[in-house]
């Protein structure tokens, strides 16, 4: 059912109004076309990064031009089809930006309706819609006839057709034809000359129509256009449709329950990649990325893949091993799995310890009519004990151990699986006390400090009804990176050429203090900034790294830097002796090396010697780097020529130095 | 399914974000860290405790053993040295010092040194002890000088140097005050070139008195406050582990941040990472022919001309529909920065408001950077106390490094703990919580169940407890990590099959099943309908229940109100099936509008129990 579900696409109009008392506007105020243009823009953005396979159209009445089926014998005139209805695209996108102005006539909304609805009817016609929708945004400007209005609400009913007006004032249920208006008028754009007698005459015949298609909550659907743009602008948020995972509980050998798992917080991901392209052309073709192998020779020799095999290090030891090899000694396991290892107290299962990044919730399974109850998840909850379990996803997937906690809610109870760490997982770190510290301790008067300003920075509160509120719910927050994204890239697609917008005002400010917040803070702040008396450390000279020492790009990033540690000791053999005598000594070696025999084994040594007596008059850099040099010769299998260099027939090394040489050995 | 796969599937490809916040250490100032352990070898050491109890000497070895292997998993480029004094024969570099063996000189641990540390385990192990080095002469000094040289014949950085001297003797040297001098002497040039000396001290008849000699040797602790002397000695092989452990681990931070509180008040913090998922560690390609490491260069050319391309004739794009959208590379940093890096105070909230399933990925841990803004640990113990007395927590937004995007964290205070033996178990410090945004949280839609009964919860409260354990975080290996190792182990030193890996993760069902005993076959019967079979699959076993036919079922399907009025008594109702308690439903003439199980529950209990 849910793959059925997944297909289906809603069919939706946009029906705005262009015409010209749309411009009209108080002074300082936004004209209502713009803000319904903001509206248009929102949605058609939202829909387009989501993807979805929903479908749009757009009409626009009040119109100069009239373009449309019905048009005839000067009907259903100044209304235009903008598109049909086919998925949104940056291309729609753009036509709004560029195409939308406000239009000089005005038309009757009602046609306009109508219009659309012959449009929903033609166009969605053998396929299967799982909704149709009309937004209509109309200042309600313009004398609708009233006539057919009948006709109209019947045939919105025959085809399921649903209705939502945005507006550039509010609607109140029980309001007598706009009479109080005036009360909140000036506070609300759009309404500052008060709703003219077309205005009032049009809201009714709304309210009947939306009263007529739902009795209870019909008026709901009727939105301001401020209040649109908030809530619009939060992109749609990824969504992702739950997985099921069924799987059985099970407590030993003969006790099992059917349980049925989703994730239920997960840290998400942007769903799409940035690719690259050439720079000139903008064509991914043009590009091409490989990736070469090569030896760890002065020459870089290339090999190729087909020439490579795995390996895997063991502390100092790099051990190959075959992918098959590995795949046939792996550990194995008996596949998807939720067994019980046991029950312990909550408060051993430490908070900070969770580990992965999911919470698993898990249920009783739903289409089971006969799963009789549910004792198993939670209602131990009064024991304050939690399930230690081994979990695995399937066969392919690593096994892992877990906590499953009870969790009872008002109209529901489950399970909530988190990940626990393993023993290798863990870094049991020591700091210094901070409690028994005189020279840290801090006074009673900053102490109070802190007290204070804790108590001023509270974002919890009671209201005056002593309920809870609490005004920063970090996880009503869309993902500030999300929506920065999306944004970036709308103004790219439609405005290319020109600089990226800076960051939107409401999310700019969804990631500040809230305004009560920093306000009541200033005091006690003030108090903090005297008490505790803090000074920056002049930052001593960084040490260098030995990246930097060898003269690497430092600008590379951290992480390439760690990997680069190890090359640097093994490479920089042609650094040091930066002489072509090296180099050359180092190709010869390895030649004579080549041949696996014991004559030119003393030849090489003899070479070697030579390159470390070069090697010392050049750098003055010891033993280290030759043998971090030489200890690849131990994986050549050159085992005869290696006794020789550590057994010290030759006096070449020094005795620490081959003392350090055999500890290579494998 | 496909999405749980993408998420179990690439583990091997970890993504970069998260290599980035969770390799948890900061390479670049720190080189190497180093570790020499410095073990007497004399006969005391060998003597066995009570009840054979495994010798000085042995569990030394295991912890050795241990500390190997745990470095070769997770740090492997540490360098380690296994060092004895006080043994008859000598093996040092120079061979100057005479009763000092240098066993293993200062390297990365590899397989053969796991492999000679068992060795010197146990029975055996202590006769190859007593062949190869046996047990002679003390003098410390020599064996500290020795040790000294090996740090300086080691030409790489070395970012951390620890010496820890394993012993059971308080007064190596008897009355030889010279050699106590001496010793002392070479203590005090280790410890200025900045070595850090730790005595692992272990029991010895009559206890040990660190007073005697050994406090003049260990280096001074780090600050005032810290215990830096272990005084009670150590009998346990556990304790012995723990405090080996817990001085040998290096505390790396991931970043340093600056918290801000409002303007110009800035704390500096460290942000540590103590809870990283190890994984089976990437592959290294090797050359065939030779089995030696290659390296892989990638690069970008351009497929018409062939040349080699710049970063700057690179662009980024993505595609939405048909559209392309094409952004400078710089650009697509710009746009996930957002501010400086760093934790800006929000405000605070009563801890309760911290919700379990709050969850998307490990905390990290705060604690303050004195070298870097003087007065921080003073702030930062002050605002700890002050959390932890109101029970809040700070919530704070969190941009851990250049050019990432916000995140906000719950800062909950973490108390100090130490056990018995005055190790620190837990650091004082705060826990950084990551929260999830809207996005990250998916609707589930909660099945609607019947509840249980206060029978069934009762049965099920009695399985718990009967199952009860104390659960320590470190208590489960990784089966998959610690198998790879094993298979390697094989592999390197040649042997004929990998090491068994105990799967510690698997349920002891036997040892469940015995404690449980009739418990679970009385549960079954509270809960379960007769012949219901939990492991079947629902479809399946709905055809059963049709080819039955309608004739024969139906005398089946009644039940007398005696035995419905005892089932509720029982609290047992539940256990009927659905078709039975409809058709009871019918029996009674009750009308009930759903098909739901509860629904209908609902409707038989109203009416019985009036």
């Amino acid at each position: 059912a849910q793959c059925q579900q997944y297909l289906t696409v809603s069919a939706l109009v946009l029906c705005m109004d262009v015409g010209f008392s749309m411009s009209n506007s108080a002074p300082g105020e936004e004209p209502p076309f713009e803000l319904a243009k903001k509206v248009i823009q929102k949605f058609v953005q939202r829909q387009v990064f989501a993807e979805t396979k929903d479908e749009l159209a757009l009409v626009l009445f009040g119109t100069d031009s009239t373009k449309n089926p019905l048009d005839q014998d000067g009907q259903y005139q100044n209304i235009t089809i903008h598109r049909h209805l086919m998925m949104p695209d940056f291309e729609l996108l753009e036509e709004i930006q560029n195409q939308i102005h406000p239009e000089s006539q005005q038309a009757d909304w009602l046609d306009a309706l109508v219009v659309c609805m012959d449009l929903l009817q033609r166009e969605t016609k053998g396929k299967k819609y799982d909704r149709l929708n009309i937004v209509l945004l109309t200042d309600l400007n313009t004398g609708a006839s009233a006539d057919h209005l009948d006709v109209i609400i019947e045939n919105l009913k025959k085809d399921g057709i649903t209705l939502q007006f945005f507006l550039p004032f509010p609607v109140e249920e029980d309001e007598e034809g706009g009479g109080d208006a005036d009360r909140r008028g000036p506070s609300h754009p759009g309404m500052g000359k008060g709703l003219s007698r077309e205005q009032k005459n049009s809201m009714d015949m709304m309210k009947h129509i939306m009263l007529s298609l739902d009795e209870e909550d019909g008026l709901d659907q009727i939105y301001t256009f401020t209040n649109a743009i908030e809530q619009l602008c939060m992109f749609k948020r990824i969504e992702r449709r739950p997985m099921s995972w069924p799987c059985q509980l099970t407590i030993g050998s003969s006790l099992s329950i059917r349980i049925v798992g989703y994730k239920a917080v997960t840290e998400e991901k942007l769903k799409k990649l940035w690719i690259s392209v050439d720079a000139q052309t903008n064509k991914r073709e043009d590009l091409k990325r490989e990736t070469v192998y090569c030896l760890d020779d002065d020459n870089e020799t290339e090999v190729q893949k087909d020439d490579t095999i795995q390996g895997f290090r063991y502390g100092s030891d790099i051990v190959p091993f075959s992918k098959v090899d590995q795949e046939q000694m792996k550990y194995t396991h008996d596949g998807k799995c939720f067994a019980v290892l046991g029950f312990t107290k909550q408060s051993l299962v430490h908070r900070h310890q969770f580990i992965g990044n999911q919470v698993i919730k898990i249920f009783a399974p739903k289409d089971d009519e006969e799963w009789p109850c549910r004792p198993s998840s939670g209602r131990w909850h009064e024991l304050k004990m939690v399930a230690i379990v081994r979990y695995a996803y399937d066969r392919r997937s690593n096994p892992q151990v877990g906590a499953a906690f009870p969790c009872i809610k008002q109209d529901y109870e489950c399970l909530l699986y988190v990940q626990l760490p393993f023993t290798e997982d863990l870094r049991q770190f020591t700091f210094p006390s901070l409690e028994n510290n005189k020279k840290f301790t801090p006074s009673d008067t900053q102490l109070s400090a802190v007290d204070s300003l804790i108590d001023s920075m509270m974002l919890v509160e009671e209201n005056e009804n002593g309920e809870q509120v609490d005004m920063f719910k970090v996880h009503q927050l869309p993902n500030p990176a999300f929506q920065r994204h999306f944004q970036c890239l709308h103004h790219r697609a439609v405005s290319p050429g020109t600089p990226l917008p800076p960051m939107e005002p409401w999310l700019k400010a969804a990631l500040e203090r809230p305004e009560v917040i920093s306000e009541r803070c200033q005091a006690p702040l003030e108090e903090m900034r005297k008490t505790f008396p803090l000074t920056e450390v002049e930052k001593k000279k960084k040490v260098k790294t030995s990246a930097q020492l060898f003269g690497k790009d430092s600008e590379e990033p951290d992480a390439k830097k760690a990997k680069g540690d190890e090359e640097e000791e093994e490479y920089n053999l042609a650094d040091i002796a930066e002489g072509s005598v090296t180099s050359q000594l180092t190709h010869r070696i390895e030649q004579l090396l080549s041949n696996k025999n014991t004559q030119y084994y003393m030849k090489s040594i003899t070479c070697i010697q030579a390159f470390r007596e070069q090697s010392i008059e050049v750098k003055k850099k010891k033993n280290t780097l030759t043998i971090f040099h030489l200890r690849k010769y131990i994986m050549i299998g050159l085992e005869v020529f290696w006794d020789l260099l550590v057994q010290g027939t030759i006096s070449l090394f020094t005795w620490d130095c081959r003392i350090s040489l055999k500890s290579f050995l494998p | 399914m496909a999405e749980w796969n993408a998420y179990y599937h690439n583990e091997d490809e970890e993504e970069e974000q998260e290599e980035g916040e969770q390799s948890g250490g900061d390479y670049k100032v720190t080189g190497r860290d180093s570790l020499v352990f410095l073990v007497d070898a004399s006969k005391e050491m060998f003597i066995k405790g009570e009840d054979g109890q495994p010798s000085n000497f042995d569990m030394t070895m295991e912890v050795v053993r241990s500390v190997y292997t745990s470095k070769i998993i997770s740090s492997h480029r540490d360098l380690v040295a296994l060092v004895f004094y006080g043994t008859e024969q000598s093996k040092n570099p120079r061979n100057s010092f005479k009763h000092v063996y240098v066993y293993h000189d200062l390297d990365e641990p590899g397989a053969k040194r796991v492999r000679d540390v068992d060795g010197l385990q146990g029975d055996k192990g202590a006769q190859l002890a007593a062949d190869t080095m046996g047990s002679g002469e003390t003098s410390l000094g020599d064996a500290l000088w020795c040790c000294a040289n090996l740090y300086s014949d080691i030409k790489l950085r070395l970012s951390h140097k620890r010496l820890m001297i394993f012993t059971c003797r308080d007064d190596p040297h008897g009355d030889d005050s010279t050699k106590d001098r001496q010793a002392r002497t070479k203590a005090s040039d280790l410890k200025e070139t900045g070595v850090v000396i730790d005595l692992m001290h272990m029991m010895k008849p009559g206890g040990f008195d660190v007073s005697l000699f050994f406090c003049d040797i260990v280096s001074p602790p780090e600050d005032e406050s810290e215990l830096g002397l272990q005084l009670e000695p150590c009998d346990k092989l556990d304790d012995l582990k723990k405090r080996v452990r817990a001085k040998e681990q290096k505390k790396r931070t991931m970043s340093r941040l600056n918290l801000c509180l409002g303007k110009g008040i800035n704390v500096a913090v460290g942000m540590y990472a103590t809870a990283v998922m190890t994984r089976k560690p990437s592959a290294i390609r090797l050359y065939r022919e030779t089995n030696e490491p290659v390296r892989s260069k990638t690069r970008t050319f351009h497929t018409q001309t062939g040349s080699l391309l710049l970063p700057s004739e690179i662009k980024k794009a993505q595609v939405y529909g048909k559209k392309q959208i094409v952004m400078e590379r710089d650009e697509v940093d710009t746009i996930k920065r957002f501010d400086d890096p760093g934790l800006l105070l929000m405000g605070f909230k009563p801890m309760e408001k911290l919700k379990l399933h709050h969850h998307i990925r490990p905390a990290v841990f705060l604690y303050p950077e004195e070298d870097e803004v003087k007065g921080s640990t003073c702030l930062f113990s002050a605002l700890l106390m002050k959390c932890r007395e109101k029970n809040v927590f700070a919530l704070c937004r969190c941009i851990s490094r250049r050019n990432y995007p916000p995140r906000f964290v719950a800062l909950v205070p973490q108390k100090e703990e130490v056990d018995h033996g005055k190790v620190q178990i837990t650091p004082p410090g705060f826990n950084a919580i990551f929260l999830p945004y809207a996005d990250d949280i998916r609707t589930v839609d909660a099945p609607q169940c019947p509840v249980a009964s206060q029978m069934q919860v009762n049965k099920m409260k009695e399985i718990v407890s009967k199952l009860r354990f104390k659960y320590r975080s470190d208590a489960f290996e990784n089966p998959v990590v610690q198998q790879h190792y094993r298979n390697l182990e094989a592999l390197a030193l040649d042997m004929m099959a990998p090491e068994d890996t105990e799967d510690l993760i698997m349920p002891k069902v036997e040892q469940i099943d015995q404690r449980l005993g009739p418990l679970v076959q009385e549960f079954k019967d509270l809960v379960y309908p007769n012949g219901y079979n939990p492991e079947s699959k629902p479809a399946a076993k709905r055809k059963t229940a049709d080819t039955g036919g309608g004739a024969e079922k139906k005398p089946k399907m009644e039940v007398s109100e005696d035995e419905l009025k005892a089932h509720m008594q029982n609290g047992t109702l539940g256990k009927l099936t659905v078709p039975i308690l409809k058709e009871a439903c019918k029996q009674f003439g009750i009308r009930t509008t759903g098909t739901k199980k509860q629904e209908l529950l609902d409707a038989l209990t109203a009416r019985l129990g009036s």
